[in-house]
């Protein structure tokens, strides 16, 4: 239950908005931190947390991509396949990783690892191709950076190319 | 006209109200734009895009259902471009819409087919794959079909806007956007029927009436539903004898088209195989045989007559049901007093609202509300006092939400609910404010209402003036009084505050408050909490006694019980007596007659011979305590005429078929006072016959004719006796206070009994007699039953198909009960086991249970007569509970 | 040396700056909400943005300070200010830059916003991918909580203001500042019916300014170098100041740059950012997201300001300029462009939620050798009947690829139908996915 994990933090979280429903995302989110996914228990929790019934939890979860009705694999393998992404490699980045992972999307390999999937614009349309793994943005991807970034994940759990504070181009002075 | 606008439709100009919608506006000028998300009862949500219009000085074509007219606004409804925009919308609706009309129960009546007929749609050039939408099974009742989804999301919207009850949920986006519940759980909720109806397509329709129809194969019936008091107008769609679909689209009548779950889904009684057809004797060898009605009136007429003979009419008694109709009821007393000439005579109105209309009665001199379904609308504060209403009165509950979701009235509730959000809506989660009473507290808390009128200085200032005396003993008595324990004051203060300082208010009361003890004396407080803040003849104000049975008004106002003659009219009284025995040409008894309790307790002992009882079964309502069973077996003679072979007519000596409200005329007396058109929609069951004709039949048979040719006759006759008796249609005129008596009230009347109506009442939850018995079982109205006809509904069973005892979970978890487990109830009376389930609305410390059902728990309730009106309290409860462990 | 002074973009370019508040400090960070806060009226405020010129950088280019002049005065109860951060037009990806680059460039301005329209509580929404955004937001807004910025008396002035992030979770609807409202409070983002607008009936129904995240940014820079300044540059009067334009496509260096509005696209796509990848002819562009009608090499010569772009036909919208070279097949891009567009309908109006479906079969049949040529005229009927037809400027949108492409590159969509299959593309992609999701 989430409720006694979180108390203090959920009710910090309805306390910002005017009406309790506004904190149905943020406590969604919360939920899939907790668990990976959204699960029914953890819908009907959250319905009583905010006094909203089960479907209009509901309704609002399946409005949003981001909001996983199944568990996914460990690291959640996003790829951006819209159009300026697509333009400059999408079609390749996919290939290289479902030889690599010897999956196609929408499926997630055999030890639960990796889940593959497309979406679309990730706000990173200058360097692509990119894909999002979990939190992570990996961007301007190459057959070698792909190897190393699953390889990293499965050995570590986490992978150094993973992009931080955005800029690109990169300022002329923090060029190598 | 400051208020008005002027604007051109289609070049033609009229004048609407500031605020109309255009495609109102044109409606009314009969220009009727195609439409499918709009509709009149839902904030406009504009996603159709099917009802666009040209606004001259608007660049882009407007949807008119979302536009508001504006002074010299000019639109265009039919110009090439308009007609384009339809079609077009069409079109998209079109391409992925299955080609199902042939198989569709909406055929016919769909205004998509509708739509595309006048459109005429060239073939479409839509020429890939359809989306198709799995199948899945929806609920017992409804089906769902939404490859034929709109997604105009009436459905959805009614569910919240209307209804409060938030069960739909629109799932999913964009092309996938579809109708669902929670998951792949099938539909949990009021069961309203209120997707089906506002549906404008076949997404939705109704599962027990399935393929069963073309729409146009139907004949129908406008009548009006004998489940509860709100009276809702609703069309039997019959086809061979066999009711097929109930619905109350046509949105006229006082529910304004809608309806609950009873009146939608409950009506497969009428058809149930267990229906009697044939009158039944018991013959010598104990059992019950079939015979006809030629053979069973002349005896039935012979052994009355003997009877009466031998023992005098008042050793005969008679009892009917308040779900009969008007005509029923008024045949039935004249032919208890004249034709059997007994005074002994009552009717299920005895159950509690007998208590409203004493108490109306004596302060304000009317027999009915002086408000209508238009005031509790248009109030800015109700007052609602254990009501209960969504379960026992729904269509006066959606009153009460629109007044509150859509006008902003302020809400006040005293009721034995905790808020909590569940799929059946809740009133207590609409309130501004709330106070939870415990079963049994209401008229506690009523007494503190009172006293925060004095409190809170809102005593209307003339007043003490013009009845100083009423005033100020009135204050005393209350003041003399604690706050009720348990009761916040700030809470019973704010709510009187609030109330008073309102415009316009309506407090409404219910069964939690009429049928249990005190609930009389409360009722004529809260006429006293109108009086000292001036409010009572106010105009839109109010107290409005909700009814549980759908004709309990009309029953009192037959006459159908032993205190009062049609009007009502006392017995007791002298002069009214004689006008009505002159009209009806004979002699009236007036000895004091015999109410319920007393003829079965009359039964027992013996003084009492006969009993003829009409539609009711004492034997199910009232507790084993009563030892009613007993006591009719000792009867010479128990006639019963019913529906059903109920426990009460196998203990009869003759039972006499009679037909449902289906198969009949006349006309029920709905709560606010509505007379409103009964109307038969198939022949006669059988040989069923209307409750009226059984009785005009066997007055004939024993030489007292009371000949009716058809139920009009009748009615003629109630409208000579009580003049005014008119079908009310679409509006109800309310009854206005009656000056003389209210005068007489404060000048004197209201000392009678003031000191019994401010006796501190103590909390009986803490009572140390109830030892053992710490909690309150409270029988009340389920939502998807009323009585014990509903249970005879298939589609109401498959809603809900026995009694749960329902508890708070935080109980329910302290006795280590789960849903569906069983729990041991033990009162002082007795024992009984039915199966828990859990709802966060009930109060901690209280159990509900539906008296639909109450049969399981007959061995463990008591009933307890009031002194004045002999209503028989028998709501409440004090038990223990356990969980019982083992065998089933 | 980039050839314009950047505003915006200005801190960042900067060795070692972290977007710290220390870093902001240095940089003359919170001048301008020290200047406002001691010196200058809200209404005064809001006459300064007014006279600035600025237009929303979040796609519709409203004036700023006539937008924030709607929300009624004296209203009684609460009002809001939302920080548009949802960053989902593809093509778009400054506004990732300046919050993960200078967090405080763009809530210093969130202040300077809320004080001159009187709000005293303001939401960020992020879009949910930004996870890395949010926390870097987080930490900045701890860091002006802490500094006296923000909370119940900033920098003792007696004003106060809560900022709150808020996560979306996976809908570019929400970009759109309605569904975007129906979001925060808790809803599926469906666009609002329009009137009443946020500015009387806002988030939780109160009155409510929405403002991009680049737009909120630019305050700063206009309290503290005033407004006659602001108004200046760029390409006045229609269009003030610099733009953060976003490269994609086929340049050989894409990326974020700040410019003066009122450049060429010629300039832009051949000199800032380094001309064609592999010198490929230009075949066409985008030049302002994905909304935006595509231009041919006929519309170089364009100016990149509000005016000139909507004049020449399209949009300059959020500002994301993508290049596509020669070989780059017309109707793959259409139908990968109108794949996102069904994909994130969100399925209230019925043009669009079926239109957008309809569409793409068609051009996805094309695409794959499976056109007729009535195909043509289908999408070329059906889509002005969804344009101006919706409820929100998504219906719009969805069309404008389409219809750009039917105007400038028909031959390429009849070479499809005729050739029965793609000219340009050897193997069609490998995986259909199906109509939905
Ligand atoms: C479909 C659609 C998507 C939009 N997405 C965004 C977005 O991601 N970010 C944004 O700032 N504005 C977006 N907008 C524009 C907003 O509706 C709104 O105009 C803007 O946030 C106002 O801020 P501004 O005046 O500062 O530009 C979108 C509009 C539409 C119709
Ligand atoms: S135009 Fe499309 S995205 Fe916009 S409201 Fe309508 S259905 Fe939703
Ligand atoms: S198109 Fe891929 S990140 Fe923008």
């Amino acid at each position: 239950m989430l409720a006694e994990k979180h108390k203090d933090k959920i009710a910090g979280i309805i306390a910002r908005y005017a009406e309790k429903r506004g904190a149905l995302l943020p406590l969604l989110w919360l939920a899939q931190e907790e668990h990976g996914h959204i699960s029914e228990e953890a819908m009907r929790e959250i319905a009583g947390l905010l006094d909203l019934t089960p479907p209009q939890v509901y309704e609002t979860v399946t409005f949003y991509t981001m909001y996983n009705r199944r568990p996914v694999g460990k690291h959640h393998i996003q790829v951006c396949r819209s159009l300026m992404c697509a333009l400059v490699g999408t079609e390749t980045l996919l290939g290289w990783l479902k030889t690599k992972l010897g999956i196609t999307t929408g499926q997630t390999t055999p030890d639960g690892f990796f889940t593959l999937s497309q979406v679309e614009c990730l706000a990173s349309c200058g360097t692509g191709p990119m894909m999002q793994i979990n939190d992570d943005y990996y961007e301007g991807l190459t057959q070698e950076k792909v190897n190393r970034i699953l390889d990293d994940l499965r050995r570590d759990g986490k992978c150094a190319l993973a992009t931080g504070p955005f800029m690109w181009p990169e300022p002329q002075s923090a060029k190598r | 006209m400051a208020d008005m606008v002027n604007i051109l439709i289609d070049g033609k100009p009229l004048q609407v109200e500031k605020g109309t919608l255009v495609i109102e506006a044109a409606r009314r000028i009969g220009v009727m734009i195609p439409h499918f998300c709009y509709h009149p009862k839902l904030k406009p949500d504009a996603n159709c895009r099917m009802c666009l219009v040209e606004v001259e000085k608007m660049p882009k074509l407007q949807t008119s259902c979302s536009t508001v007219v504006a002074e010299g606004m000019a639109v265009r409804t039919n110009t090439p471009l308009v007609e384009e925009a339809h079609k077009s919308v069409l079109e998209f609706i079109l391409a992925n819409h299955p080609l199902d009309c042939p198989i569709c129960d909406q055929g016919g009546r769909c205004d998509l087919q509708d739509f595309s007929h006048q459109y005429t749609p060239t073939a479409s050039e839509f020429t890939d794959v359809k989306r198709v939408f799995q199948k899945e099974y929806f609920s017992p009742l409804i089906e769902k079909e939404m490859n034929r989804c709109v997604t105009c999301l009436r459905c959805v919207r009614y569910c919240d806007e209307v209804m409060d009850v938030k069960a739909l949920a629109s799932i999913n986006r964009g092309t996938m956007s579809e109708i669902s519940h929670f998951g792949a759980h099938p539909l949990d909720c009021e069961f309203c029927g209120g997707c089906v109806q506002i549906c404008p397509v076949g997404a939705f329709v109704n599962r027990l009436s399935l393929y069963e129809f073309r729409p146009w194969m139907m004949k129908r019936a406008d009548t009006t539903c004998g489940y509860c008091g709100d009276g809702c107008t609703l069309t039997l769609q019959t086809r061979d004898q066999q009711v097929i679909e109930v619905m109350s689209a046509q949105g006229d009548g006082r529910n304004n088209g809608d309806l609950c779950a009873r009146g939608y889904f409950g009506f497969q009684f009428v058809n149930h195989p267990e229906r009697l057809t044939t009158p039944l004797v018991r013959q010598a060898d104990g059992r019950l045989h079939p015979a006809t009605w030629d053979e069973v009136l002349p005896l039935l007429a012979e052994r009355l007559t003997r009877l009466k003979l031998a023992h005098g009419a008042g050793a005969i008694g008679g009892l009917i049901s308040a779900r009969c109709t008007n005509e029923d009821l008024y045949v039935f007393q004249k032919f208890m007093r004249l034709a059997i000439g007994s005074p002994h005579l009552d009717s299920s109105a005895r159950y509690g609202h007998v208590n409203a209309v004493r108490a109306l009665r004596r302060v304000q001199g009317t027999n009915r509300w002086t408000v209508s379904y238009e005031d509790i609308v248009q109030a800015d504060a109700l007052l609602l006092i254990g009501t209960q209403v969504t379960a026992t009165n729904p269509i006066v509950g959606l009153k009460v939400k629109e007044a509150v979701k859509k006008r902003g009235a302020k809400l006040l509730t005293i009721e034995t609910l905790l808020p909590s959000v569940e799929t059946t809506s809740n009133i207590a989660n609409l309130s501004d404010v709330h106070l939870m009473v415990p079963p049994g507290r209401h008229g506690a808390a009523v007494q503190g209402l009172v006293k925060a009128v004095f409190d809170e200085s809102l005593v209307e200032p003339g007043l003490s003036q013009s009845a100083g005396d009423f005033v100020e003993r009135t204050r005393a008595a209350a003041m003399a009084l604690p706050y009720p324990d348990g009761l916040d004051e700030r809470t019973l203060r704010t709510i009187v505050k609030t109330f008073a300082t309102a415009r316009r208010g309506v407090i409404l009361i219910g069964q939690d408050l009429l049928q249990t003890p005190g609930g009389l004396e409360a009722t004529v407080n809260l006429l006293d909490l109108l009086l000292l803040t001036g409010k009572l003849t106010q105009e839109g104000w109010g107290l409005a006694p909700l009814t549980e049975e759908n004709n309990e008004q009309g029953a009192i106002e037959m006459g159908a019980s032993a205190e009062y003659l049609p009007g009502p009219a006392e017995v007791a009284e002298g002069a009214t007596r004689a006008r009505l025995a002159a009209a009806w040409k004979e002699d009236i008894p007036s000895a004091k007659g015999m109410r319920l309790l007393e003829m079965i307790e009359a039964a027992r002992t013996g003084s009492l011979k006969a009993l003829l009882i009409v539609g009711e079964n004492p034997v199910r309502s009232l507790p084993a305590s009563t030892k009613v069973a007993e006591a009719l077996e000792h009867l010479d003679l128990l006639v019963v005429q019913e529906l059903f072979l109920t426990e009460t007519a196998r203990l009869a000596d003759v039972v006499l078929p009679a037909s449902s409200y289906a198969e009949k005329n006349g006309t029920f007396t709905n709560s606010e006072g509505a007379v409103q058109r009964v109307r038969q929609g198939l022949e006669p069951i059988g040989d069923s016959r209307p409750d009226w004709e059984i009785l005009s039949a066997l007055s004939v048979s024993m030489g007292y004719p009371l000949e009716y040719g058809d139920t009009k006759e009748i009615l003629n006759e109630i409208r000579a006796v009580l003049p005014g008796y008119r079908i009310l249609g679409v509006s109800v005129e309310p009854a206005r206070v009656d000056t003389q008596t209210m005068t007489r009230y404060l000048a004197g009347g209201f000392a009678e009994d003031l000191a019994v109506r401010y006796k501190a009442t103590p909390d009986g939850t803490a009572g140390g007699s109830l030892k053992g018995y710490p909690w309150t079982l409270l029988i009340g109205q389920s939502l998807f039953h009323s009585g014990a006809l509903s249970t005879k509904a298939q589609g109401l069973l498959e809603i809900q198909k026995e009694g749960r005892l329902v508890m708070n979970p935080a109980d329910a978890h302290r006795l280590g009960l789960s849903e569906g487990d069983c729990a041991r109830l033990t009162s002082a009376t007795g024992e009984a086991t039915v199966p828990v389930a859990m709802l966060g609305r009930v109060p901690e410390g209280t159990l509900f249970f539906p008296d639909s059902f109450r049969e399981a728990l007959a061995p463990i309730l008591s009933v307890t007569p009031d002194p004045m009106t002999g209503v028989p309290y028998g709501k409440l409860c004090r038990v223990a509970v356990t969980k019982k462990v083992g065998g089933s | 040396m980039p050839k314009y002074e950047l505003i915006l973009l200005k801190n960042m370019a900067q060795a070692g700056y972290t977007g710290s508040l220390a870093d902001y400090e240095r940089a003359s960070g919170y001048q301008a909400l020290r200047k406002a806060l001691g010196t200058i009226a809200p209404a005064e405020l809001t006459e300064m943005v007014k006279k600035s010129g600025l237009r929303g950088r979040g796609g519709a280019g409203f004036p700023t300070g006539v937008k924030w002049s709607f929300i009624p005065k004296d209203h009684p109860g609460p009002r809001y200010l939302v920080c548009n951060a949802d960053e989902s037009e593809p093509g778009t990806f400054k506004d990732r830059q300046l919050m993960e680059r200078d967090p405080h460039q763009m809530i210093e301005g969130m202040i300077l916003a809320a004080y001159a329209i009187g709000v005293r509580t303001a939401y960020i929404y992020i879009r949910g991918e930004f996870v890395l955004g949010a926390k870097i937001l987080e930490r900045a807004l701890a860091e002006a909580y802490g500094a006296g910025y923000l909370g119940a008396n900033i920098l003792g002035k007696g004003f106060a203001l809560d900022i709150y992030l808020h996560r979306g979770a996976g809908a570019y609807i929400c970009g759109e500042e309605t569904a975007l409202l129906e979001s925060l409070e808790g809803k599926r983002g469906l666009p609002r019916v329009k009137p009443p607008f946020p500015a009387t009936h806002g988030l939780f129904q109160k009155p409510t300014v929405v403002n991009n995240v680049e737009t909120l940014a630019n305050l700063p820079h206009i309290v503290n170098r005033g407004p006659e300044w602001f108004a200046s540059t760029g390409n006045p009067p229609k269009s003030t100041a610099t733009r953060v334009f976003c490269l994609s496509g086929h340049v050989k260096r894409p990326g974020n740059y700040e410019v003066p509005m009122g450049i060429t696209f010629r300039e832009m796509i051949y000199e800032i950012a380094g001309g064609m990848r592999g010198e490929k002819p230009l075949k066409a562009f985008i030049p302002g997201g994905a909304s935006a009608a595509f231009f041919t090499p006929q519309h170089l010569d364009v100016k990149m300001d509000f005016e000139s772009v909507a004049r020449a036909g399209s949009m300059l919208g959020s500002g994301g300029v993508t290049i596509m070279e020669e070989g780059t097949c017309m109707v793959w891009a259409a139908e990968n462009l109108l794949h996102f567009f069904n994909h994130e309908s969100c399925g209230k109006c019925t043009p669009c939620r079926e239109g957008s479906a309809w569409l793409l079969q068609i051009l996805r049949r094309i695409e794959h050798g499976k056109g007729k040529m009535e195909d043509l005229d289908t999408l070329a009927r059906l889509c002005p009947n969804i344009a101006g037809r919706t409820v929100c400027a998504f219906g719009d949108a969805e069309i404008a690829p389409i219809l750009s492409t039917l105007q400038y590159f028909r031959e390429e969509y009849e070479a499809h139908i005729n050739e029965q299959r793609c000219p340009f593309r050897a193997q069609p992609a490998p995986e259909l996915i199906t109509v939905g999701h």
